[in-house]
């Protein structure tokens, strides 16, 4: 012990990994810049990463640049490809956000997207309603549905206090098996005779915005980001949530109505997470197909972490995820990439960005001597 | 190499800054083998980043560490540990669902795990009796009481071989009878030969139980004494920089009851029957004080009174009329409660958001700033800016900033200006001077005074007997869940003292 202090007078012994030593100290403080620069770096490490994954398995360095930049923001087809990709993106990672904020976990986004569409789909094929307001009546019903299908769990939570996450999980399942016996039997094209819905009139559809594919489930996309920002920023409910997600037991003793925000915020999650069942049939299918939800549960979650659960910055995430998805498309097609390939850097981004927090809450200094 | 004064630490002109904030400036102590060593201070005084230094988990910006006389650098906790220096922090860093013996191989897990497991569990064994503690090592910590799981800390360090203990405000956390037990455990390993830092605001801690003392100000040393012969209020002014004494106010008018409880029984989270068949009134313009010697349903009196856990039986009646027996927290509020709770870092406020919106969430849920749809943030930041000025709230650099980054007294400061700010008729204030320094505690009784002086009805529930005497107009002991005798002033110490145990 005692030589090794010594040993700073002389030359370094063997020991020369000594001489640069990392120390670690918690932060108390982190400014906002710290915090940004630090998810900043983050972002750039894993998309770095990923740009070396990609390379190694056979795509050229300039052709990279070309599919992720020059293609995806040069050309208005693909830039309306992304914007079309990204509206029920956006609406799950608000109805993740949301749930999250009162520390509900919805694992059952799919389910609930399920639920939604089949609501839209009930009103289209069987004509409820006047022509007029046939759609708002369909993103009623997909709403509805939603809510319907996440209403069991938030029950069952908060009065038994049963784990949503199994709960909403396995309701996926029956979701999924409800659809296809729906597909498979009563709502089956009677035209095609293949298994999803019948097409959906031209009134029962989200209206073309006459540039390029992009239709309205964009503009109900951002008119719910606008929405749910003020819920969770500007209201009495998103104050009050605040207090829920970071210290349930000191709010509900101050007075805070907890049990009746987390099942607020429940019900609000379902009811987007049908929404944006309702715009992908509406507004990207035109019908029910029997695979229209899948993945969406997981980019929802997935869009609610990087954002940590801000609205604006869950719809940043989502166009960025989108940009990912049209990306990916085309390397699948160009390069015969795996689309597992696209799920991978989407996971080495979150996991880079999750371990930006580290250094959020961390001081590394180095020693030296 | 044996320093001849018998010295086996020294800190020696330690400067730390942290982004620019001088925490340490040129901060000085030496801990001799074999001593109990008090390291006193209010809130901010710089004695946990200090200790921190010694153990290794902060690097110094300058000035030396002397392991019996030779200068030594220390790179982190680990190489704290070859050096026999262990520390047991204010916040225990225990895996919760492991034991005891988990948690301790966890800090040095050996070759093999098998054999290590049945080596160590021996040694904790060994240690653990020499030093008189109770402790099921096999039991998950997380369901060990706060003092077992600190007996499971100090076993850590003492398994890990260390011979100089430095214990961060051991006693703010204990009962004073477990207090009391871990002063002897200590002054019996100082008698082994081991050197204890121990870090309190107890003054009578430091007087009765240790060696000498180092009183800290401001990140610097202000001066090292000898306990024997040193008066508490030589301390206070070392501490404070101005003697600062507490005077008995009783009250001027007490007027109709505003709380009566009658046959209350409440459970703990684990269904143990906590409170049982208790029966008593708080009248306004009174403190009345509830003693006790702690575990006797202190906590579960003020949850159940405060609305976070349901009562079993019994009947509950605010301001003479209004039922709240079975009243959520939020109709409790709207009827005029306020709660204080002992525990306030988890049932008081919540650490990662605002000092503002800390403060403004009673007003918010009354509708103070704003409708349903919108809160009036301008309005809400002015008026916190105007509580934290009037309740002296100190150390918010900004309004925005983490309330957990407050010191103990601010940080209860700032819960009673939430709490006052709702003019309550009932305020259920359980040990609210725990942790806090000399001055933070006078002046939060000063406000349990005023309020009380303004009417409001006080319920105080302390196991700090002195407390109790300080403040209260009529005093309750409470032993097993139940009010077993009752004292109006003046107060004789002895027989409430006797009370508080010859029932148990
Ligand atoms: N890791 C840290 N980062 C920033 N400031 C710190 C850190 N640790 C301590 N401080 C600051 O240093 C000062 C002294 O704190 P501390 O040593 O905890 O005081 P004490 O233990 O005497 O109450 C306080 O103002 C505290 O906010
Ligand atoms: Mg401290």
């Amino acid at each position: 012990m005692a030589d090794e202090t010594a040993g700073m007078a002389g030359p370094p012994k063997a020991h020369g990994l000594h001489r640069f030593r990392p120390r670690l100290e918690m932060r108390q403080t982190t400014s906002g810049l710290r915090t940004a620069a630090m998810i900043a770096a983050g972002l750039a490490v894993g998309l770095g990463l990923s740009a070396l994954i990609l390379v190694a398995s056979g795509v050229r360095p300039g052709d990279l640049v070309n599919e992720f930049i020059v293609q995806i923001f040069a050309s208005p087809k693909n830039i309306s490809a992304v914007l079309v990709q990204a509206a029920p993106m956006i609406i799950v990672g608000l109805s993740a956000s949301i749930a999250f904020k009162a520390r509900f976990w919805n694992i059952g986004i799919e389910g609930q997207m399920i639920f939604g569409a089949i609501g839209a789909t009930l009103v289209a094929t069987f004509d409820i309603g006047p022509e007029g307001l046939r759609l708002p009546l369909m993103a009623l019903a997909a709403a509805l549905g939603g809510i319907a299908w996440i209403a069991l769990p938030a029950v069952l939570k908060l009065r038994l206090g049963v784990n949503e996450i199994i709960s909403t999980l396995l309701l996926n399942y029956v979701a999924l098996n409800f659809l296809l016996h729906l597909l498979y039997g009563p709502w089956q094209d009677p035209v095609s005779a293949f298994p999803h819905s019948e097409q959906f009139e031209e009134t029962e559809r989200l209206a073309a915005l006459g540039w390029q594919s992009l239709n309205a489930s964009l503009i109900v996309a951002l008119a719910l980001t606008v929405l749910v920002t003020v819920a969770l920023t500007a209201s009495r409910v998103g104050y009050l949530l605040n207090f829920v997600h970071t210290n349930a037991t000191m709010a509900r003793a101050v007075g805070v109505p907890v049990v009746l925000l987390t099942l607020a915020a429940a019900l609000g999650s379902g009811a987007l997470s049908g929404l944006a069942g309702f715009t992908i049939s509406a507004g990207i299918e035109y019908r029910m197909t029997q695979s229209f939800f899948i993945g969406y549960g997981f980019s929802g979650i997935l869009i609610a972490f990087l954002a940590r659960n801000n609205p604006i910055g869950a719809t940043i995430v989502a166009l960025f995820v989108a940009v990912l998805m049209v990306a990916g498309q085309s390397l699948q097609v160009f390069y015969q990439i795996p689309f597992a390939m696209v799920q991978l850097i989407q996971a080495i981004i979150v996991i880079c960005v999750a371990a930006s927090d580290f250094f959020i809450r961390h001081r590394v200094q180095w020693l030296t001597g | 190499m044996t320093d001849p004064s018998g010295t086996a630490l020294a800190l020696d002109a330690i400067t730390k800054t942290f982004d620019g904030f001088r925490a340490l400036d040129a901060a000085h102590v030496s801990v001799r083998r074999g001593e109990v060593h008090a390291l006193l201070g209010e809130n901010g005084a710089g004695k946990s980043s200090l200790m921190n230094v010694a153990a290794g988990l902060y690097a110094p910006d300058s000035g030396r560490i002397l392991l019996d006389g030779t200068e030594v650098t220390i790179d982190g906790p680990l190489d704290a540990r070859t050096h026999g220096i262990g520390m047991v922090h204010q916040h225990y860093k225990l895996v919760k669902p492991f034991n005891a013996i988990e948690n301790i191989l966890l800090s040095d897990p050996g070759e093999r795990y098998g054999a290590a497991i049945d080596a160590l569990t021996a040694r904790v064994r060994e240690v653990a009796d020499e030093l008189g503690f109770e402790l099921d090592v096999t039991k998950p910590v997380g369901t060990l009481s706060i003092a077992e799981q600190q007996r499971v800390e100090i076993l850590k360090v003492l398994v890990g071989g260390a011979w100089i203990l430095i214990l961060d405000e051991p006693t703010a956390v204990l009962t004073d009878a477990e207090g009391a037990r871990l002063l002897e455990t200590v002054r019996a390993l100082a008698k082994g030969g081991h050197s204890v830092v121990l870090v309190t605001h107890k003054l009578n801690e430091a007087i009765d139980y240790c060696d000498r003392i180092t009183v800290m100000r401001g990140g610097r040393t202000v001066d090292t004494v000898e306990a024997k012969g040193i008066s508490q209020s030589d301390l206070t002014t070392m501490i404070v920089g101005a003697d600062v004494h507490e005077q008995r106010a009783p009250s001027q008018s007490i007027g109709a009851p505003v709380l009566q409880v009658a046959g209350l029984r409440a459970a703990r989270g684990d269904g143990h029957i906590a409170v049982r068949d208790a029966n008593f009134e708080v009248r306004s313009g009174e403190i009345y004080g509830i003693a006790g010697v702690g575990g006797n349903g202190q906590t579960e009196l003020s949850d159940a009174l405060s609305g976070l856990t349901r009562s079993l039986a019994g009947i509950v009646t605010l301001g003479g009329t209004t039922d709240i027996t079975d009243a959520s927290a939020e109709e409790r509020r709207e009827n005029g409660l306020a709660a204080i709770p002992a525990d306030r870092h988890s049932k008081a406020l919540s650490g990662t958001l605002s000092v503002a919106d800390n403060f403004a969430v009673g007003g918010v849920l009354r509708g103070r700033f704003g409708s349903w749809l919108r809160v009036r943030r301008r309005e809400l930041e002015q008026a916190a800016g105007e509580a934290v000025e009037a309740f002296d709230v100190q150390g918010v650099r900004s309004l925005k900033q983490r309330a957990a980054l407050l010191s103990g007294g601010n940080a209860q400061k700032l819960v009673i200006a939430r709490e006052f700010s709702g003019s309550p008729r009932l305020i259920v204030a359980h040990s609210p001077a725990r942790g806090l320094d000399l001055r933070a505690s006078a002046a939060v009784h000063e406000r349990l005074r005023s309020a009380r002086d303004a009417g409001a009805g006080v319920l105080l529930i302390s196991e700090d007997l002195d407390e109790i005497l300080l403040l209260c107009d009529r005093i309750g002991v409470m032993t097993r869940g139940q009010i077993v005798a009752e004292f109006d002033a003046p107060f004789d110490r002895q027989s409430v003292g006797e009370a508080m145990i010859g029932h148990g």
